[in-house]
């Protein structure tokens, strides 16, 4: 099988499992305690008015009607007008998931670059004092939530030392025109440096603390299955024909080892989208995540749908390139694909 | 040496990722937060923080009175009422944002959108307007189905929109309501920058609004939606921030204050009160409402809202009628525990206290009103109750409130005027003909009260309303189908060199909820 045909495999069966979940999540927000024009409308609206939203809400038809409605209003790209901000749901997608993409993004980047690092010199010096340095500190770093470390890194980065700014995505003075919405892409392409590394110094921290217990997960991962790699045959056979032990770590034992870290750094950098509430909340950025919990409290059903559907599309192509690389890493994979 | 290169380079990163984030020019900013989510659209906003915005970018026919009850001229110079009509002359030199000349039309039109969309502050006026009418450019006439007296009041929750630049953007018949969303077109103080409803909205001060701002008053605002105390306290802290909302816990309060932050609270017309299931047992038994109410410990309460020793969130109260309002009688003494009353009414109920649990819901969103609930739970168990605490979503509360029999038996709700009439707070609470709401949550009914609450409706003589009111709140206090806990002072925190002198000043203060954020009234420090 050509890896063309399965990406359309994969491709297809995601379609499905979008279709699924878009089922899924729209029946599971009308069981969802509270009438949503009542709440839109406040304690003081009229009967009268109220049922004028149902009516305008579509939300006195059958649910199997409402949810046709909805399906033929998604294929020509309109999720509704949301109840949350009074603006289409398309809008507050497209505002809103490139800022949270953007964060989650950076740090899966950390989580990759400083997590599979530290798990390689932890292995390599497997019972020496940089292992079990890295092993308390990773240890420390998967033991609690994003959100302590967002507000500890606010303390100690932001309040006691002030060099990172608490909140938002780029300095007020800079204004910058959103043509991609990912910032850090915008001001290149608007040619401000300047604002470049405003958006930067205002990502890092808040990425910082969302990697934190992805970077740790990876680096214990990378350790433990690198001192399997090291028990191998092969490390002896490579030890005995007299090759440097940097060469030994990084091309046999890395790179095998790096095969299930992938997996679960793929999987990591999907529940990122999740995880980035409190972060988003606590550094007020403004991203999808917050989004999405302030319309399921507003029981904001067009936007809960269009929201979960985003963020489950993300989860899949992120599955899908890691599935992607993790057969261009282990031939074993690719050739038994390309020979059943 | 390659230690130095690398200690050199990140050197210049950091520095330069310093400077990057250091404002290029000094400008007037006020920079203050609220709730999660802000609404321009003056049609569809009902919340604090869409007040807030309302007043800034919109005016209003009449605006609270500032350092009194009731209304003062603001659009409107001068008004005559006959009846059910009601006859406004404009002021002739107020212009829209646009440049355009506000007339009588623009307030036709602001009514007839408002209506016509069925959302924000319609319900106030729902059944109430029979006909509105531009007599010229200055003058409109309001013509009521029948003589409603709050009807002046109410109309300071009907901004006046710009018909030309409105209609301009109107998308099939839809009033321009996804543009008004995102735009502003008023005749206020400020108009929109740019407006992220989960984020921010930035405000720029027009120089041409026809009342004079106060000295200082800032040339940019960038009003912040749903920031978390932490972040707001780190904020403040350095400066970053200059008001903050109303919603931190105590403590947060009280560590800014500790930094040097001013704390000023505003008597919005609230009551916090913990509504009684009136139709359900026990509580359908006045004498068990009354035992409750006498046993509730007052004094506590009164604890529980102090911040530090100058600032309470919470004057007692003295009947369901916060100060400043219709009704209210000073000379009432105000409420407090009595622990003998409570078990002679106790043991006048027909019910036996242990054979009705109570269950007691606090929302899940404030968890600092879980400090009530246990309070109940404590005091209740000592006259038998057996008090089950639950912390209940918002969105599951408003559908339990919908019918009595699912309702829980008592509930904190924090309860605010729509308008400076008394109308718009015992109307939606106590008239029977009320929808089951959270507002209306006790389900209280009494034809006495219906009456009353009716008789204020047309009573247009001051003194006979209040004197109307004041029987109204005689009978709740004695009925209780709330226990009338405090008089709700919202607190803000002022970042010092910044003045709200409206809060500051009790002359200055408007007496409606939300009214005293005017951006052009609040000053702040010129290099900022």
């Amino acid at each position: 099988m050509s890896i063309f045909r399965r990406f359309l495999g994969r491709l297809g069966a995601s379609l499905i499992v979008l279709v699924g979940v878009s089922m899924l999540i729209f029946f599971i927000a009308r069981i969802i305690p509270g009438d949503p024009a009542r709440i839109a409308l406040g304690p003081r609206a009229t009967e009268a008015q109220v049922e004028q939203m149902r009516e305008t809400l579509n939300l006195n038809e059958p649910t199997i009607v409402q949810y046709g409605l909805f399906m033929g209003d998604l294929v020509r790209g309109d999720l509704g007008i949301s109840l949350y901000s009074n603006r289409p749901v398309m809008t507050d997608l497209v505002e809103y998931l490139p800022a949270t993409l953007e964060l989650v993004l950076l740090a899966g980047f950390m989580m990759v670059m400083i997590g599979l690092p530290l798990g390689a010199i932890s292995a390599r010096y497997r019972g020496r004092w940089p292992d079990n340095l890295v092993r308390v500190l990773t240890l420390l770093a998967v033991s609690a939530p994003a959100f302590v470390w967002a507000v500890g890194l606010v303390l100690v980065f932001a309040y006691f030392t002030p060099l990172f700014p608490i909140t938002g995505r780029i300095s007020d003075t800079l204004d910058i025109e959103r043509v991609t919405g990912f910032l850090l892409i915008d001001t290149l392409v608007a040619g401000r440096f300047d604002g470049f590394l405003s958006a930067l110094h205002h990502l890092i921290l808040p990425a910082f603390a969302l990697s934190l217990s992805g970077i740790g997960q990876a680096a214990r991962l990378t350790r433990s299955n690198m001192i399997a790699t090291y028990e191998q045959p092969a490390i002896e056979m490579a030890q005995a024909y007299g090759f440097s032990e940097a060469r030994i770590a990084r091309r046999y034992a890395f790179k095998p080892s790096l095969i299930p870290s992938l997996t679960i750094i793929g999987l990591d950098f999907a529940a990122l989208l999740g995880n980035a509430f409190l972060v988003e909340v606590i550094f007020a950025w403004p991203g999808l995540s917050r989004y999405g919990v302030g319309v399921i409290l507003q029981k904001d059903l067009n936007a809960i749908v269009g929201t979960v559907l985003i963020i489950s599309a993300t989860f899949l192509i992120a599955n899908i390139i890691v599935d992607f690389l993790v057969s261009i890493l282990n031939p074993r994979i690719r050739f038994s694909e390309d020979n059943p | 040496m390659i230690f130095d290169t690398k200690t050199k380079l990140l050197s210049t990163t950091v520095l330069a990722l310093t400077l990057a984030a250091a404002p290029l020019a000094a400008e007037r900013v006020l920079r203050a937060d609220e709730v999660a989510v802000g609404e321009i659209d003056p049609a569809k906003g009902t919340d604090y923080a869409d007040t807030i915005l309302a007043i800034n970018l919109y005016d209003t026919l009449v605006y609270p009175k500032q350092g009194g009850s009731g209304v003062q001229p603001h659009l409107a110079t001068e008004w005559s009422i006959d009846g059910a009509t009601y006859t406004f002359k404009l002021r002739a030199d107020v212009t829209f944002n646009s440049g355009n000349l506000l007339t009588a039309n623009d307030v036709v039109y602001s009514y007839e959108r408002m209506i016509a969309m069925g959302q924000g502050n319609a319900s106030l006026f729902a059944g109430v307007v029979e006909s509105v009418e531009a007599k010229d450019d200055h003058t409109v006439i309001f013509n009521l189905t029948s003589p409603f007296a709050p009807f002046l009041a109410t109309l300071v929750r009907m901004p006046i929109v710009d018909m030309a630049t409105v209609k301009s953007h109107e998308v099939e018949g839809d009033w321009a309501s996804t543009w008004m969303s995102q735009n502003s077109a008023g005749s206020g103080p400020y108009v929109i920058t740019s407006h992220d409803p989960q984020t921010e909205t930035v405000l720029s001060y027009e120089a041409d609004y026809f009342m004079d701002p106060v000295a200082g008053h800032p040339e940019t605002v960038r009003f912040r939606y749903g920031l978390e105390p932490s972040t707001v306290r780190a904020l403040m802290s350095r400066g970053e921030h200059d008001i903050s909302s109303q919603w931190l816990p105590p403590e947060v309060y009280a560590g800014l204050a500790g930094e040097g932050a001013k704390l000023v609270t505003e008597a919005g017309l609230t009551g916090e009160y913990f509504k009684l299931n009136t139709q359900r047992a026990p509580l359908d038994d006045v004498h068990c409402r009354r035992a409750l109410a006498y046993a509730f410990d007052y004094a506590t309460m009164a604890q529980l809202t102090q911040i530090d020793d100058d600032t309470s969130t919470g004057n007692p109260m003295s009947g369901a009628i916060p100060q400043g309002m219709a009704g209210y009688d000073a000379s009432l003494p105000v409420f407090a525990q009595d622990m003998a009353l409570a078990q002679e009414e106790l043991a006048k109920c027909a019910y036996n206290p242990a054979d009705y649990p109570l269950d007691v819901v606090f929302i899940a969103e404030t968890p600092a009103r879980e400090r009530g609930a246990l309070m109940m739970q404590a005091i209740y168990s000592t006259l038998g109750f057996k008090v089950d605490i639950t912390r209940t979503p918002w969105a599951l509360l408003t559908e339990q409130v919908t019918a009595p029999a699912t309702a829980p038996h008592v509930v904190e709700i924090a309860i605010s005027a729509a308008s400076p009439d008394t109308d718009s707070l015992l109307y939606a609470m106590y008239h029977s003909s009320q929808p089951p709401t959270w507002i209306s949550s006790s389900y209280y009914k009494n034809p006495d009260l219906d009456a009353l609450l009716d008789q204020g409706r047309v009573e247009t003589d001051p003194d006979a309303r209040q004197d109307l009111y004041a029987k109204a709140n005689a009978i709740l206090a004695a009925e209780v189908p709330d226990i009338f806990a405090y008089e709700l002072l919202s607190p803000f925190a002022v970042r010092e060199g910044v003045t709200y002198h409206n809060l500051e000043d009790p002359a200055r203060t408007y007496p409606t909820s939300g009214f005293n954020m005017r951006f052009a009234d609040i000053s702040v420090p010129e290099a900022n």
